[in-house]
């Protein structure tokens, strides 16, 4: 398996970058910061026609690949196979568990339902359905909005108090975290675990992508210690290859609003763009089919006149 | 209430009636001349022969109809179609009715052109499938026309529009025998329209659901258009570790003897759920939209098409996908060619068949070099079929299992099989001698036995591959087989039982010299 892995490198399947994030799913994203903090050199690759797979993220070196719906998810499956482990010997420690499940199941659970509810589903579409002919795109956007709020146990009587209680579940857990954290570099022992892949992950995605009308953002930025954790930890890890640091995070809301407003006017003039090639090529097959129907009644048209005519010689 | 004679009958009210034109298009066939066909088949004159109370008035006609029969078999007799009158159909609209008769009737300037359009007229409202019995009787036209002739179809529209029908089936495009059980209803609105609901489960586990519609005229085209809405699932994972399933629609917008037109548009989704993919395959999992046009031209003029002995075919698909303003649908060019001939021996009816297949699939559209071609667009060689039937591109090789041979990647760790993704370019070649067996039992059954050899290779030119493909390299590589065995043919399809012998094959494909079944349709 090692010598595997020495001759093949290490490539990370993820869904497409966007928001100024190298992945912008933000069931990829923990996946991609792990292997960055744990600074194993890995090539990135992206599969933008699968949005409901579940084997998304995956890791593969060689033959040797990780599934994300195999042992608990890529990470787990990474530390249990050996390729990467930054969480030994903290499981036995107390907090591990419980802050591990307050980052997967609360915060998970408000991310979600910010994306596909709270939002609308307007950067969800980007994120997944964009490189998706439009027609599956919308009829699969359609399809996860449903079973997302079947799995919030979201119904029409009960949608306002599940949406309460899911932010105030998130506060409770920035709070907790922020007092867990003070202004420590990590959250555990002073080195970098899997539960800050995790945090971070959240942090970046709930900054850099959701609008800033979104509750969840701004309960977030209220902890000012944890927007400096995340800043850090995004210069130190995530930026060190690339040519252009983004923008501190720390400095919001103008940064903020500036980092939102970039690529929310790059997304619009793409758009545009796309919406202009778009509408020409539309236009451009009309023409075609125009011109084909006309040429064939013209030329199937010469032989039924000449019926026509013969008839009326009765 | 059938007519006297149901074939050229004509109850004139006055016979006589035109002495100036002694046209009276209506000779009984109680005496079956040779030279008349009758179009109405089913109806047969002998139950006008035990007519004998009319024999006074059989008499005269007698007389009239031999005078009639002088003159068609001395000249050509002229007569002009004057009307065509249809009964019988109360759902049927009568355009559908006249529309496939008028075009060979108008043409019809004399008796015996006449007779024959009748007769072709008749097939071709048979072949509507929707009337239990057709009956086109020749008239005379109004009295003061002389020289013309009514032609009246009567129809029998079909009681039981609603029939079903159970079947096991080896289609030229499926891997391998199928089921179908499918219910058609007939004639619904009065167009002459079929529709059809059927199941298809293929012995390979893949199924299908679909629902067609057939109309023989639609406004403007000139062939009929036929519709299938179709949901199907087909299972690759022992091959190429992947699942296809595909909701799409196809209309066939062009289908005569030598062209058909095709368009199909289908959401297909490829998944893995044994996840054990290579990497080439599982970089292609996802959802794709195909909005293809696809044209064929066949021409077989072999004798027969289980057991050709003489004649040669030629067909020709050419697939053009990515018909779409979304420059994000499947974007892909496929051609393909299949030249078949079969040239007689002359000593034990035997025949030297020998066919040549190819074909092309690349992508079109921005950084096409680059890119990977769609799985299920490429070429997979091997299988259970006989190549000396089919006419559906390079595909069955005799000696290789499915998909048993060309480009392959290993699987994920831990399976030793490996996954045959296919290539962009195929060709296959082959050369077969059937002869009849001497033993008398056999041949009466149409059993004979063949000699044959084959040879195939295909080749991934996508992903900048064609730079490294050569013409000297694909030769060395080229897979090939021999064998002989004997070929059962059973109504509808072709069963071999052959001895193949490996004579060339490359590392790790799927072929091994032994006893192999095959099935053709």
């Amino acid at each position: 398996m090692e010598g595997d892995q020495d001759t093949s490198g290490f490539t990370l399947v993820t869904r497409k970058p966007c928001f100024g994030l190298p992945t912008a799913c933000p069931n990829c994203l923990p996946a991609y910061i792990y292997l960055k903090l744990a600074q194993l050199p890995f090539q990135l690759a992206f599969n933008s026609t699968f949005p409901d797979s579940e084997e998304l993220p995956y890791f593969e070196s060689g033959t040797y690949v990780a599934y994300n719906n195999e042992d608990g998810g890529v990470i787990e499956k990474l530390e249990k196979d050996g390729i990467v482990n930054l969480d030994s010997q903290l499981q036995s420690l107390p907090d591990y568990l419980s802050l591990k499940a307050l980052i997967v199941s609360w915060l998970e659970e408000a991310l979600t339902y910010e994306i596909w509810v709270g939002t609308e589903g307007v950067c969800a579409s980007k994120i997944y359905y964009s490189d998706l002919p439009w027609v599956i795109g919308k009829v699969l956007f359609y399809k996860q909005t449903y079973l997302t709020k079947n799995r919030l146990g979201l119904t029409k009587e009960n949608a306002e108090q599940r949406e309460k209680l899911i932010y105030k579940r998130a506060s409770e857990a920035y709070e907790a975290l922020s007092t867990r954290l003070g202004e420590q570099k990590f959250l555990f022992e002073d080195r970098p675990s899997s539960l800050d892949a995790f945090f971070l992950s959240h942090m970046l995605f709930t900054i850099q992508v959701l609008p800033e009308t979104s509750v969840l953002r701004r309960k977030l930025l209220e902890h000012g210690n944890l927007v400096r954790y995340a800043e850090r930890l995004k210069s130190e890890f995530l930026e060190e290859s690339s040519s252009s640091p983004s923008p501190p995070l720390h400095s919001f809301p103008s940064s903020f609003s500036g980092k939102g407003s970039k690529p929310k006017s790059k997304p619009k003039t793409e758009k545009s763009e796309e919406e202009k090639k778009f509408k020409k090529r539309a236009r451009f097959f009309l023409a075609a089919q125009f011109l084909a129907v006309v040429i064939y009644v013209s030329v199937m048209g010469g032989g039924s006149s000449d019926e026509v005519e013969y008839e009326d010689d009765d | 209430p059938r007519t006297r004679n149901p074939t050229l009958s004509c109850f004139p009210p006055c016979p006589m009636a035109n002495p100036t034109e002694n046209l009276d298009p209506n000779p009984p066939t109680r005496e079956p001349e040779d030279e008349l066909e009758e179009p109405s088949g089913d109806k047969r004159e002998l139950e006008e022969e035990e007519e004998d109370e009319e024999d006074t008035v059989s008499n005269a006609y007698r007389t009239k109809t031999e005078s009639l029969f002088r003159r068609m078999r001395s000249a050509p007799v002229p007569v002009r179609v004057h009307d065509v009158i249809v009964k019988g159909n109360s759902k049927t609209k009568d355009h559908i009715i006249e529309a496939e008769v008028e075009a060979v009737i108008r043409e019809a300037n004399t008796l015996q052109e006449l007779l024959e359009a009748s007769r072709v007229a008749n097939s071709n409202l048979r072949a509507l499938d929707i009337f239990d019995s057709v009956n086109i009787t020749l008239d005379s036209g109004p009295p003061e026309l002389p020289g013309t002739t009514n032609v009246v179809i009567e129809v029998v529209e079909s009681k039981h529009p609603l029939t079903g029908q159970i079947g096991a089936y080896t289609r030229a495009e499926a891997k391998s025998s199928s089921v179908e059980a499918s219910l058609k209803y007939k004639n619904f609105f009065g167009y002459g329209d079929i529709w059809d609901g059927s199941m298809v489960y293929g012995l390979d586990s893949s199924a299908e659901v679909g629902l067609g519609m057939y109309l023989p005229r639609l406004k403007g085209l000139p062939t009929p258009f036929s519709s299938r809405l179709y949901l199907s699932t087909q299972d690759w994972l022992k091959f190429s570790s992947y699942k296809e399933r595909s909701l799409g629609l196809s209309l066939g917008l062009l289908s005569s003897k030598y062209h058909e037109l095709v368009y199909t548009v289908a959401w297909r989704s490829l998944i893995d759920p044994s996840r054990l993919a290579s990497e080439s395959i599982r970089r292609q999992l996802g959802h794709s939209l195909l909005s293809a046009l696809k044209y064929t031209f066949k021409y077989d003029q072999r004798d027969s098409y289980l057991r050709p002995t003489s004649g040669y075919a030629f067909s020709s698909t050419s697939q053009i996908g990515g018909l779409a303003p979304d420059s994000r649908s499947l974007r892909f060019f496929k051609q393909e060619i299949d030249l078949r001939c079969a040239v007689p021996l002359g000593f034990y009816r035997a025949a030297l068949n020998f066919g040549v297949s190819g074909g092309v699939s690349f992508p079109w559209g921005s950084g096409y070099r680059n890119r990977a071609s769609s799985v299920p667009e490429r070429f997979f060689l091997g299988g259970n079929s006989s190549p000396v039937c089919s006419l559906s591109g390079p595909s069955a090789l005799w000696g290789f299992s499915t998909r048993g041979l060309g480009p392959n990647e290993a699987r994920r760790k831990g399976d030793v099989e490996r996954d045959f993704v296919g290539g962009d370019a195929a060709v296959t070649a082959f050369a077969d001698l059937s002869f009849d067996l001497p033993v008398r039992w056999l041949r009466e059954r149409g059993v004979h036995g063949h000699v044959f050899a084959c040879a195939g290779n295909t080749a991934k030119l996508t992903e900048n591959e064609f730079r490294n493909f050569s013409a000297p390299k694909f030769m060395e590589t080229f897979r090939t087989s021999v064998g002989a065995g004997i070929v059962l043919p059973v109504s509808l399809f072709r069963m071999e039982i052959n001895y193949c012998h490996i004579v060339k094959k490359q590392e790790h494909d799927r072929a091994k010299s032994g006893f192999f079944l095959t099935f053709s349709a």
